[in-house]
């Protein structure tokens, strides 16, 4: 685990699949295929055990990466939406304007 | 002096085995052998994945049954003991 926080734990989990995961799992999958391309192997044919293993390396990081950025971000929206309702005088909603009032006059010239 | 050395050198390299080196050396450089797979590191790789995915699994479910039971617990603080 990357150290989280006990709090992190109200967080819901990220899914399975998940971008980190996939993106990584990836990323091993192609680490192993650079493998067979750089020893002059048959590149998608060879080495299947070192393909699914670094695929499974890439995943297992990537899902413990997610739930870790998740809980950064989740942690700086908890304190943003902290400070927005501390201080409301600095975050009123501005009154909408109508169109009429934003343009300027139209003074035609024929 | 430097012939009989120069003919032992090559000798050991045909052979491809180091035996008694007279220069020292890390290691000797061999040209892989695809005929004879290298069975233990492909276990070892398969174990290794099969043991991956287990701790994954295990783990997601562990946060998922964790993160449901705080919820649960969230839902009757507030609601009180109805």
């Amino acid at each position: 685990m990357l150290f989280l926080p006990d709090e992190a734990r109200s967080l819901p989990p990220p899914p399975l699949v998940n971008k980190g995961s996939v993106w990584l799992g990836f990323a091993g999958w192609t680490a192993a295929l650079l493998d067979n391309g750089f020893n002059h192997r048959p590149v998608i044919r060879a080495g299947v055990h070192r393909q699914i293993l670094f695929t499974t390396v890439g995943w297992f990081v990537g899902y413990f990466l997610t739930k870790h950025t998740e809980y950064i971000h989740a942690k700086r929206d908890r304190e943003l939406f902290e400070y927005v309702k501390q201080h409301p005088e600095d975050f009123k909603a501005t009154e909408k304007k109508r169109i009429g009032e934003l343009l300027e006059d139209f003074h035609p010239v024929r | 002096m430097a012939a009989p050395l120069r003919l032992v050198k090559g000798l050991r390299l045909a052979a491809g085995t180091p035996g008694l080196v007279l220069t020292r050396s890390a290691f000797v450089a061999r040209k892989p052998n695809y005929d004879h797979p290298n069975w233990f590191g492909v276990g070892l790789a398969f174990g290794t994945t099969a043991a991956l995915w287990v701790l994954l699994f295990k783990h997601h479910n562990e946060d998922v049954m964790e993160y449901e039971r705080r919820q649960k617990e969230r839902q009757h603080k507030c609601t009180g003991c109805s």
